[in-house]
């Protein structure tokens, strides 16, 4: 007796679609006997073209169910399977079957008795020769993978037959088997259905076999299995739903006893996936992870209902299923095969920088001699001193803590949030873990080498040349931010200036790569932990390169996070004090300063001295403006810079000179800013970084004008140098001859007799007395060896009231300063004082500051609490005769800043550790999925330049306003964004240029592993 | 030959830096010229009135004698001591200090009320004493002084017949380590002696200038200590061929400044010596002493004005740095004159007068005038018994101030012009005098009667009292 078919047809959305499958079924060599068609939330019109079909049953159902819901609903309006003949075909409006298929299906029903399940060959609907699918099958830990997926069909799968599972579409069921299986598991609707079926099956003893000469299209719609396409949605969609059965199967087959195990290691096991999911560059899915994780811990009922049903149906053992597995060699062998692609696709990225080709390796060799030249003094130093340099805390433990929400160990101290530069000082600190404060001077010594190669890397994303990446190295090393910040000791600029170079070179490939996205934003995070004032100008780059990034929008929305999440308390802290304004301040020790004027500024200096300008010009008797000077000698590299319009790369000249006007609006306003206070004096703002920005745009400028020249650049580039760096002469020899305030240091900054008793008394507490010029007298408590510089705080430098503390240290100090009735004790009582150090008025200092010396000096002589020490290097130093060592009242308080300093810390640890597990460059090859050209984009001749450029050059240069980049390979460009602006820019490459990545990523036979992240752009940089 | 596209194309260009160039100069301009608007932080600081503390005075004692072994030193006579306090209730413990080395007599007072019991200044004393012995004659008065870090003295002489002595008192709790440096008419005296002098707490110390300085005819005298604060005074004798011809107790001058005033300079016989006469032999003439204390020479303009009024004379003297000049003061009329001095560097001054009884050849007594320091807004003054007390007031300023003074018999309005300087009589019985709104006066106090000369500056408070400006960040 012919067995019966009946065709299920789950349908939502109808259409053309539709048409084609209910014709294809028409079609069949060997028609079902029964057509049910099952109408999921279906328009009218769809209801007539299904009703047109003279189905023998419509069911319609209102809302969207899982295929596995839909045809369990139109399988249960059956009447009961009269014999094991009893069949039904599941197909769906995305599988259009070929009309011999339900033949070839049920030919093998027939032969095959054993036989439960009999799958077709999936074909990829859009492109018939490939196979989407042939077969399922698990490892040994029950994960799913396809048999074979996405191959060319050549008939070299033909043979198979027996396999563990299949996917969904196209099956043929015996009725009979699929009642005592209950059909489809419910808690598995997308994916794993058929496979979970198929294993339930073999369990009850019947075989499942796919049919490889019944061939079915299929077009991943969406309706069976998770909807195909490389958008991120769906890619994310995807992993998560996979995940979601993977665990949700495991729950259901394994052991009874091992259920407690598998469920407690669910959220460990989320865990560590997601480090691994960061390390590979796919930070997407770990939303996903953690979902599929929770929702399996809570799924009791659907774990339940599943283990009920395959108890119920399972006659064999599972070591029955166990030789259908796939082995573990052939799985070796997939991994194999795919480290391998990863590894053409890497291999084929050209990053166009070509270091030691293009001469990068005499540029550092040069920024070398330069440091030894420049920096002569500090080449043996054990530690640097001088302008806003402090020593560092000696333990790594203390360089952390202060890097945290907590206790502010500066002055009186108090609970408040770190200024994210603390945390920089912690990384370099604990890198120089058996000397912190000597990593001062390994950023002195390494300053020049690292801007420089920083500027040479920079410049490689815009000319290939070598001559012009050295010059941008050089004028970079050379810039008179740069020199000046090093010879005032000002760590945050210098910091900021090394570091701008890295963080354009990183942030004009982040997006593209995740890796690069996750450097870009944690060089963001120092630049602007480094020196705030350049946060606005970065953050409106970041903006317009938002704006115009297309795709590469998600990875570079990373670029803020990072910094947001390091400053996030001092944001709130200042925002809840209602002094924002106060966010620009420079961390670091506030440094009193003239304010520069316009005319300084512009010439990359922050101080009428230019430089030392003036001191040379007065030396030599010329009476000249020093800014004339320095102007003569700025105005090639200004020509320079504005000369880059004329050469047509509009994109590049305007994305360099808005670098500049940012930079100098930036420095500007920087100079109109004072929020800090020391003593009797507001401290402005560092104009330094706004003016390294605005000479990073001149340099690029400069560097783009000259790459449109055919002849000469290098010869210009040199004089340019030449020329630029004479600005910055008498810096560089104030600094070799150890005239500049930067100097070698002892590493202390209290006298010996207190840093010798903070060897055993770690909370020695000095109050420090230093005239003032108004004269009022600065006090100032330093705990140990003397304040550092990870002591420093902002939020303490920018207050508008005085606290508690210090009205108490002000009542104190003042009172110390005079001859009164004071119980002078008091100051061992409230803040555990040790010692009184009173600084010297200088040598020219006002009449007011003496006489507030001589004051102070002879009330604190004539107290008879206080026992002279005597004179030392840093004042005249006092002991309070009734000091205690460890004096409680100086301690840090127990719990200071808890529970908060433990929550703010795991949340910042937490982004941290993310993003730099996400910039791990491990992810080389997994992001780059190889996609196929979707619509071919017409050649275009290029217009200009007769020669081919490399596409690392183009792409940068697009890349500097949208930084998905650009140009690529005539079969890569092709994008679904932006291109038509690729193509008017980009001097588009020449069909010779295709980069290398677009060949291994179509040779690779068009496959995507489905554990790929396919968003994202192409070349790799 | 080049096609139209290629010279749009140029011209394009040119246009589009021309553009790019206009942009920045308008930029550039922009920043310079625009006021943008400015935030600066204002610095925090709190004024911290000390808290109240015994306010302490020094009273040198009676006048001393030099024993025979110029170690011992012993007492001639008493004093007279006057007291006052502001409120005029307020406690005041009279606490004698230890004598100094080889004597048995108390000498030095030191006053002191309870904390709190008067604000700052408004504690004063003073003292006064006819000597009218073999050695010793003369009227002398001083003010009880405040102990302090740094005193500068000027007067005395070590001369044949002159005797001067340094007296230094510690009142305090810790011991004071004072440095003696001593200038001369022929510069810095070097005199290691002199230094790291200790002064018990709660002691007096004497110490013979012409021991440090011998033979010194214009010595100044600075007195710097560390540890402890010192009251410092000098007091000199004279006695001409065996017959006493006066004696002083000098107090401290205002420190050094480019403008001193003298206030009160009383000359009672008319006559002296010119400016220009190059040989001013004696000491019985109105002079100057001056020194510029610094490393440069000082040129400075002396006028001299009377304090009835008119123009008073006016000449220039150059000062070496570092050496002491004794200047005339030109022939005066008998009265009370203003001496006020300005230089183009810093320098300390006191005047000298002397009496002399028409008939006597020498002087029957000597008067120094320390410069005075302007006073605060309330100054008291205690004025000792003495024959026509006077209180002088200056007004250097450029507007009138109208003081008012409250003695122990009525309130009395004064108005001082600028300028110019006015005295009061005070009554011969002495008292206490307040002096309120007359911040930015310069006071002074002088004795004048027969044979009998003397002079006190009134000094403000030192300003180790008074609040200070703390910046606590």
């Amino acid at each position: 007796m012919s067995p019966r078919v009946t065709a299920i047809l789950v349908v939502h959305h109808g259409g053309e679609r539709l048409t084609r499958v209910l014709d294809a079924i028409r079609a069949q060599s060997r028609r079902p006997e029964r057509l049910l068609i099952v109408l999921a939330q279906v328009n009218a019109e769809t209801r007539d073209l299904a009703a047109e079909a003279a189905p023998d049953g419509l069911i319609q159902i209102e809302e969207r169910v899982a295929f596995g819901e839909a045809v369990r609903r139109a399988e249960q309006t059956l009447p009961p399977p009269v014999d094991d003949e009893d069949a039904v075909w599941l197909l769906s409006e995305d599988t259009e079957p070929q009309p011999g298929a339900l033949l070839a299906l049920e030919t093998t029903l027939e032969t095959a008795r054993s036989v439960a399940i009999a799958g077709p060959k999936l074909l990829d609907a859009e492109a018939p020769d490939r196979i989407a699918s042939l077969g399922r099958s698990m490892t040994r830990f029950g994960a799913a993978v396809p048999l074979v997926s996405g191959e060319l069909d050549q008939g070299q799968h033909d043979g198979l037959s027996d396999v563990l599972g299949v996917d969904p579409g196209g099956i043929l069921v015996r009725r009979a088997v699929w009642r005592s299986l209950d059909g489809f598991d419910p808690a598995l609707p997308v994916v794993d259905d058929g496979l979970d079926l198929a294993v339930r099956a073999r369990l009850a003893g019947h075989r499942v076999s796919v049919v490889p000469s019944a061939h079915v299209r299929f077009a991943g719609g969406g309706l069976i299995g998770p909807a195909a396409g490389h958008r991120a949605g769906a890619v994310r969609k995807r992993a998560a739903a996979t995940r979601r059965a993977a665990l949700h199967r495991r729950m259901s087959y394994a052991p009874a006893a091992a259920l407690p195990v598998h469920w407690l290691s669910l959220l460990p096991l989320a865990l560590l996936r997601s480090v691994v999911l960061l390390v590979t560059k796919a930070p997407g899915r770990i939303v996903g992870e953690f979902g599929s994780a929770f929702r399996t811990l809570f799924a009791f009922g659907a774990i339940a209902h599943s283990r009920r049903i395959l108890r119920g149906a399972r006659t064999v053992g599972w070591s029955a299923i166990a030789p259908l597995r796939l082995q573990p060699d052939e799985m070796r062998r997939r991994r194999r095969i795919e480290a391998e692609e990863r590894r053409a696709r890497a291999r084929g990225r050209v990053d166009g920088v070509d270091f030691l080709a293009t001469g990068g390796g005499w540029v550092l060799l040069a920024s070398v001699v330069a440091v030894v030249v420049v920096l002569f003094p500090l080449l043996t130093a054990g530690g640097v001193a001088g302008g806003g340099l402090l020593p560092l805390s000696p333990a790594v433990d203390e360089l952390w803590r202060n890097a945290a929400y907590g206790w502010r160990d500066v002055s009186t101290g108090f609970v408040g949030a770190a200024d994210p530069f603390q945390a920089i000082l912690a990384v370099l600190g604990s890198l120089a873990f058996w000397s912190p404060s000597w990593a001062m001077v390994a950023v002195w010594l390494l300053a020049l080498p690292v801007a420089a190669l920083g500027a040479w890397f920079a410049a490689a994303r815009l000319t290939e040349r070598g001559a012009l990446r050295a010059l941008a190295a050089a004028l970079w090393m050379f810039a008179p931010p740069l020199l000046t910040a090093l010879a005032d000791g000002r760590p945050g600029p210098v910091l900021a200036h090394v570091l701008l170079g890295w963080l354009l070179y990183a942030a004009l490939g982040s997006a593209t790569s995740w890796a690069t996205a996750a450097t870009a934003s944690l060089l963001f995070a120092a630049v602007v932990a480094s020196a705030p004032s350049l946060a606005p100008a970065l953050l409106l780059a970041w903006i317009v390169a938002m704006c115009f990034s297309g795709r590469g929008a998600a990875r570079l929305a990373l670029l803020p996070i990072p910094a947001l999440a390091l400053a996030a308390p001092l944001i709130w802290a200042q925002l809840a004090a209602g002094n924002a304004i106060a966010l620009f301040a420079d961390p670091g020790l506030p440094v009193p300063a003239a304010v520069p004027g316009p005319g300084a500024i512009a010439l990359g200096f922050d101080g009428a001295e230019l430089g030392g300008w003036q001191g040379v010009l007065d030396a030599i008797g010329a009476p000249i403006d020093p800014r004339w000077v320095v102007a003569a000698l700025l105005i090639p590299l200004l020509l320079a810079a504005f000369a880059s319009i004329a050469t047509g790369r509009y994109r590049a000249a305007a994305f360099t000179l808005a670098a500049v006007a940012l930079g100098f609006g930036t420095a500007i306003a920087a100079a109109q800013l004072s929020v800090a206070v020391v003593g009797d004096t507001a401290v402005p703002v560092s104009t330094i970084p706004g003016q390294s920005l605005m000479w990073l745009g001149l340099v690029l400028a400069a560097v783009v004008a000259l790459d449109g020249l055919r002849r000469a650049a290098a010869w210009l580039a040199a004089l340019l140098v030449v020329v630029t760096a004479g600005a910055v002469v008498p810096l560089g020899v104030s600094m070799s001859t150890g005239r500049a305030d930067v100097a070698p240091a002892a590493q202390r900054s209290l006298p010996a007799f207190v840093t010798a008793e903070a060897d055993h008394d770690p909370r020695v507490t000095t109050l420090r007395l230093v005239p003032e010029a108004s004269g009022g007298l600065r006090a100032t408590l330093e705990h140990g060896s003397g304040a550092t510089l990870d002591d420093q705080s902002t939020f303490a430098q920018t207050r508008t009231k005085l606290d508690a503390g210090e009205l108490a240290l002000a009542e104190i100090a003042g009172n110390l300063a005079s001859r009164g009735g004071f119980d002078a004790d008091r100051a061992i009582d409230e803040f555990g004082v040790s010692y009184v150090l009173l600084g010297a008025a200088g040598e020219d200092a006002e009449r007011s500051e003496i006489q507030t010396a001589d004051r102070a000096r002879a009330a604190l002589e004539a107290n008879a609490a206080l026992v002279p020490v005597g004179e030392t290097d840093f004042g005249t130093l006092w002991r309070f005769a009734a000091a205690e060592p460890d004096a409680p009242a100086a301690q840090i308080p127990a719990r200071a800043g808890a529970p908060l300093t433990g929550w703010i810390a795991t949340v910042q640890l937490l982004v941290f550790g993310a993003v730099l597990l996400l910039s791990i460059p491990a992810g080389v090859g997994r992001e780059e999925p190889g996609r196929r050209p979707r619509r071919p984009r017409p050649e275009r001749p290029s217009r200009r330049r007769p020669k081919p450029r490399p596409s690392a050059v183009d792409s940068a240069e697009d890349a500097a306003g949208s930084a998905d980049g650009a140009g690529a390979g005539p079969g890569e460009t092709a994008q679904d964004d932006g291109a038509p602006s690729v193509a008017e820019t980009s001097h588009s490459a020449e069909p010779g240029d295709a980069p290398a990545s677009a060949e291994p990523g179509d040779a690779r036979d068009g496959g995507t592993p489905p554990a790929e992240e396919p968003e994202g752009g192409r070349d790799a940089r | 030959m080049p096609d139209s596209r290629t010279l749009i194309r140029a011209g394009g260009r040119g246009l589009v830096i021309l553009v790019a160039a206009a942009v920045g100069v308008t930029v550039l301009g922009a920043a310079a010229i625009v006021p943008w608007p400015e935030h600066r932080a204002e610095p925090l600081s709190r004024s911290i009135q000390p808290a109240e503390s015994r306010t302490v005075r020094v009273c040198p004692g009676p006048m001393l004698e030099l024993g025979d072994d110029a170690e011992s030193v012993s007492a001639l006579g008493s004093v007279r001591l006057v007291t006052a306090t502001e409120p005029a209730d307020a406690d005041v413990e009279q606490l004698t200090l230890a004598p100094p080395r080889g004597s048995e007599d108390d000498i030095a007072v030191s006053l002191a009320t309870q904390p709190g019991g008067v604000d700052a200044g408004m504690l004063a004393g003073g003292q006064a004493q006819q000597l009218a012995t073999e050695t010793a004659a003369g009227f002398v008065a001083a003010a009880c002084a405040e102990p302090v870090a740094e005193a500068w003295l000027a007067g005395g002489t070590t001369e044949l017949g002159r005797s001067t002595l340094l007296l230094l008192a510690n009142p305090g709790d810790v011991p004071a380590t004072v440095d003696v440096r001593v200038h001369s008419e022929t510069g810095p005296v070097d005199a290691p002696s002199g230094l790291g002098l200790v002064v018990q707490p709660g002691a007096q110390r004497v110490v013979s200038l012409a021991g440090l300085a011998p033979a010194a005819a214009s010595p100044v005298v600075q007195v710097t200590s560390s540890g402890g604060t010192v009251a410092a005074s000098l007091e000199q004798t004279s006695i001409d061929v065996l017959t006493p011809s006066g004696a002083e107790l000098i107090g401290t001058t205002a420190p050094p400044a480019k403008r001193q005033t003298i206030t009160g300079v009383v000359v009672q016989q008319s006559g002296g010596i010119a400016v220009d006469e190059d040989h001013a032999e004696g000491d019985a003439h109105p002079s100057l002493r001056l020194l510029a204390t610094g490393t440069e020479p000082v040129e400075a303009a002396v006028s001299v004005v009377p304090e009835t009024g008119g123009e008073g004379s006016v000449f220039d003297v150059v000062l070496q740095a570092g050496q002491v000049s004794d200047i005339p003061l030109g022939e005066l009329a008998a009265g009370d004159y203003t001496v006020r001095i300005d230089g183009d560097g810093e320098f300390v001054a006191a005047a000298r007068t002397a009496t002399r009884v028409s008939g006597d050849e020498l002087p029957s007594d000597f008067a120094w005038f320390p410069a005075s320091l302007p006073l605060l807004d309330e100054t008291l003054v205690a004025v000792p018994q003495g024959p026509g007390a006077k209180l002088h007031l200056a007004n250097p300023s450029d507007a009138d101030v109208e003081a008012s003074l409250v003695a122990e018999d009525g309130e009395e309005a004064i108005t001082v012009p600028a300028g110019a300087a006015v005295s009061t009589a005070m009554p011969a019985s002495g008292g206490r005098v307040l002096i309120t709104g007359g911040a930015g006066l310069q006071a002074s106090v002088s004795f004048s009667g027969e044979r009998q000369l003397a002079a006190f500056a009134v000094q403000p408070p030192g300003p180790l009292d008074s609040p200070i400006l703390i910046y606590p960040r």
